[in-house]
């Protein structure tokens, strides 16, 4: 009953997401399709003779011609059954294709670097209030707070200036080398890896400072709760106060901040991947918007729709086993 | 048994425990000598700020900076406490020491199983049990502490507060400690539970033969339970000795004190000014409040339940009245503030303010009734905004009624509503709620109430969190509110002994129903229905020799209670004027 409820919301959004996508880039007066077939004329260094009859055609092709309200339906109808139509700017690719070619390099990096800075970053700030905790804790951690007060795309620049353009240990950007063949070998995977060294370097650096200081506020809260002082009168081991009545405590709204930064690793990666040029969704959105490509931007979007909802919906469904007392609420 | 040496128990010497703060040093213990032998309750009482706590937290080896113990001996048999390192202090915790929370409340961890978090202490102190045999040993401590095993499956939410601190006693029995400490363990409880509770700590205690040490600000629960006591002021030991000697020949001023500030059957005179009243006003038509048929059913999934019988009263408001509606916690007590608030909408039957459905209000009407109600609540700290001074909770009232129509009026107002109190405005004007004490904040929120001269006050349980010789003072401004302002009063507690102190007319109510109904020297002198007898009887005397369950044992009682007919009419003792029930 709960779940259903949850996957009906969850359409609800989509819907509302893909209405409002439909709607926005409508509201430009721009035309893409003028605009793409006007650059390829010139580029050819033809005359803009036929221009008219090429722009009529196409508009044919991708059903502009249609009414509004039709055009509408139709949206809603390709999102719901995944058929994202055709991109303009890379036509005749199939926005699908294009989306699923991204995806990997995005999820595969943001989430990796997102959990990897929460792994590190969530005991780091924990440790900060805790009186047995060792020396080299008060060392790091106002480091990696005053990193995460800089820009992730700035300390991309700085990694790129230093590793790269100076030392020239790791490759610029791109997500691997021109003359790779994308495979299933070590080779290749070696050089996804160096490839991703610094776009992931740059956002670990960027955020583990955050998490650090969001769980290091909550344990400060935690470790003046009755509990606590109940904990310790128990004659508990250090250990176990920290990790199974401390940290276990102070969790729980660091979990909901690491769904809600996982949602939203699509648009997060939009400056990373701009700035060492990474092959994911963050560019390919990037790239749509500048012309106007409705389609892609939709398939791009459409993507962040869905990764908000399911995060949000595996929060809900997760949230009762961190926190018992939600489970009471649901079954009742 | 070593014999031979004769000195067992624990003996504590001038122990001194200081505070390093901007003020200075604070000595929040100043020299504390007392002994406990084995198998001996030993109370030590005070108000807060007295060193109680700090003494025990000395004990346990739990101060924390920027308190320091800075000297003194305590010795438990043959071991020096204050001499262990903090590992070694960590083993003796629960094995030898061990610490039964104040607050029980919050005292557990939200995400563990009861379980779970008796057995992680004892795996802590190298009794790895596991499987079945871990179970029965929860199994039996549970059954110790008069919980059922099922409990050991169950989170800290699902369980009562009385169950909680039932949960926490078995904990802290679960290595058999040579010495318990108890802190307030029943301050959140109300009488019927907290008697429960109490008599189920001292059978453990017996059970495995340990000292205990009860601290507490209830004069009349050290009664109750204590051998010995000692009174300490100021982190100075008062006075010591037999419980029986110190009730019945108190020394000290401060001890006379305290035991004078137990709400007791000496009924003062406050309760009876105004009765006759100069604010008799002619006869009015229209009654200040009415409930006509009110009920309240809460349905949570399928279940419902029924918080509030249908009820019908009527509380005329020309002669004030303070009406103490009496219960335990889920009597329907607070429902029925709430109801009278507007703040819960009736399920059936109408409440009526002057003639107006509560629940019907205009703008205009429900400005005026904002007025002209107003209440207390129990807990002084959660009734301020932290982010605000004090002076918010009075500026606010005084613009949105429009009292005050200049800045120096309405300061006018707000250093009367603190000097009606017996604050000293220069004191609290422009303070922040933290830096106010409890009383103080709760006294505040009554000078508040009387600033806005309403014609009915709600207080709900406005003194079960303040110290005892607060309580008096505060329960004198409400009598003088209804003596000067003519303030009728629903005074909701859950304590029969203030009630008496204070009502005209006592309502008992017991699962949404008002069993009982008089006034309250009929009602506690002879109480009829089974219910108010438990209630009277569960009342800690503050006399040694008027024992808990003069009536019997509490489960003859309870079980009484439980067989009493819930369908039975009111026994209704007799009608005060300007109330009538039914």
């Amino acid at each position: 009953m709960r779940i259903l409820r949850r996957v009906l919301l969850m359409v609800f959004i989509i819907w509302i997401a893909a209405s409002i996508n439909f709607l926005m880039p409508r509201l430009s007066d721009r035309n893409p399709v003028e605009e793409v077939i006007a650059a390829s004329m010139g580029e050819s260094g033809g005359t803009m003779e036929g221009f008219e009859e090429a722009v009529a055609d196409f508009e044919r092709r991708f059903g502009m011609d249609q009414p509004v309200w039709k055009q509408y339906l139709n949206s809603i109808y390709d999102a719901l059954t995944f058929d994202l139509g055709m991109s303009i700017s890379y036509f005749p690719d199939r926005v699908s294709t294009l989306v699923l070619q991204a995806a990997p390099w995005t999820l595969g990096i943001m989430l990796t670097t997102t959990l990897l800075a929460f792994v590190i970053g969530t005991p780091l700030g924990a440790l900060t209030v805790w009186d047995r905790a060792p020396r080299w804790i008060n060392v790091i951690v106002p480091i990696v707070m005053i990193l995460a007060a800089i820009p992730f795309y700035l300390i991309g620049l700085i990694l790129i200036y230093v590793f790269a353009s100076r030392l020239n240990w790791l490759p610029t950007g791109k997500g691997y080398s021109s003359g790779m063949i994308p495979e299933w070998s070590w080779d290749f995977a070696g050089n996804v890896m160096t490839h991703a060294l610094l776009p992931g370097l740059s956002i670990l650096l960027a955020s583990v400072g955050i998490w650090a200081l969001s769980m290091r506020g909550m344990m400060v809260t935690v470790q003046g709760e009755d509990y606590m002082v109940f904990a310790k009168a128990k004659g508990l081991s250090g250990k176990r106060r920290f990790w199974r009545y401390g940290v276990r405590n102070a969790v729980a709204p660091q979990i909901t901040a690491l769904v809600l930064t996982l949602a939203n690793v699509v648009t997060g990666a939009v400056l990373v991947e701009r700035v060492f040029a990474y092959p994911g969704l963050g560019n390919l959105l990037y790239q749509a918007i500048l012309v106007n490509d409705y389609y892609l931007i939709f398939g791009c979007v459409y993507m962040l729709v869905l990764t908000v909802g399911i995060s949000l919906m595996f929060l809900d469904l997760v949230y009762p086993l961190i926190d018992p007392r939600i489970r009471a609420d649901a079954n009742g | 048994m070593k014999s031979g040496r004769p000195k067992r128990g624990l003996a504590v010497n001038d122990l001194r425990v200081e505070f390093y703060t901007d003020d200075g040093i604070v000595k929040a213990v100043d020299g504390v000598d007392f002994t406990v032998d084995p198998g001996i309750r030993m109370g030590i009482v005070g108000e807060s700020g007295s060193g109680k706590t700090t003494t025990a937290l000395a004990l346990m080896g739990m101060i924390e900076p920027p308190g320091k113990v800075v000297g003194g001996h305590a010795k438990l048999d043959e071991l020096e406490l204050l001499d262990l390192t903090e590992e070694q202090y960590r083993q003796h915790r629960l094995a030898t020491v061990s610490y039964i929370p104040q607050g029980a409340m919050n005292s557990l961890n939200p995400v563990a199983r009861i379980g779970t978090q008796i057995l992680d202490g004892m795996t802590d102190h190298g009794h790895n049990l596991r499987g079945n045999e871990a179970r029965d040993r929860v199994a039996d401590l549970l059954t110790q502490v008069d919980l059922s095993p099922d409990v050991a499956r169950m989170f800290p939410h699902e369980l009562s507060g009385g169950m909680k601190q039932r949960a926490c006693i078995a904990i802290a029995i679960a290595l058999q400690p040579k010495l318990l400490i108890a802190d307030e363990p029943t301050s959140a409880l109300d009488v019927i539970t907290q008697r429960r509770v109490m008599e189920t700590l001292r059978k453990v205690q017996e059970e495995i033969g340990s000292s205990l040490i009860l601290i507490g600000h209830d004069m009349g629960l050290m009664a109750q339970f204590v051998d010995e006591m000692m009174v300490m002021n100021n982190g100075r030991v008062v006075e010591q000795g037999k419980v029986r000697d110190i009730f019945a020949r108190p020394s000290h001023s401060y001890t006379k004190l305290l035991i004078d500030s137990v709400p007791s059957l000496k009924r003062s005179e406050r309760a009876q000014t105004g009765l006759n009243g100069n604010h008799a006003k002619a006869a009015s038509e229209v009654p200040l409040l009415e409930f006509d048929a009110v009920g309240k059913t809460y349905s949570k999934g399928r279940t419902r339940i029924e918080a509030l019988k249908p009820l019908t009263l009527r509380l005329d408001g020309d002669i004030p009245r303070v009406i103490a509606i009496v219960g335990q916690s889920g009597s329907g007590k607070t429902t029925m503030g709430s109801l009278a608030l507007g703040f819960e909408t009736a399920s059936q039957g109408m409440v009526h303010f002057d003639g107006v459905d509560i629940g019907k209000m205009t703008n205009g009407a429900s400005s005026k009734f904002r007025r002209e109600v107003q209440a207390v609540f129990q807990d002084p700290y959660a009734s301020y905004n932290p982010f605000y001074k004090v002076d918010h909770v009075l500026t606010v009232p005084l613009s949105k009624f429009k009292i005050a129509r200049s800045r120096s009026e309405a300061l006018g107002h707000m250093i009367q509503a603190c000097e009606s109190v017996g604050l000293d405005p220069a004191q609290t004007i422009h303070r922040y709620a933290h830096q106010m004490s409890g009383g103080q904040r709760q006294r505040l929120m009554v000078g508040r109430a009387i600033m806005l001269k309403p014609r009915l006050l709600v207080a709900d349980e406005p003194v079960s969190m303040v110290d005892a010789s607060l309580r008096s003072t505060i329960l004198n401004n409400l009598a003088a509110m209804k003596a000067e302002l003519g303030t009728s009063v629903l005074y909701i507690t859950h304590d029969l002994a203030t009630a008496y102190e204070i009502a005209d007319f006592v309502l008992v109510l017991h699962k949404g129903q008002v069993v009982e109904a008089g006034r309250p020297e009929t009602v506690i002198d002879d109480p009829q229905h089974p219910y108010t007898r438990l209630l009277v009887d569960s009342i800690p005397w503050p006399d040694p020799n008027r024992n808990w369950g003069t009536g019997g044992s509490i489960d003859e009682e309870l079980k009484e209670v439980a067989a009493a007919d819930l369908s039975a009419p009111t026994i209704i003792r007799e009608q005060v004027a300007g109330f009538h029930l039914g």
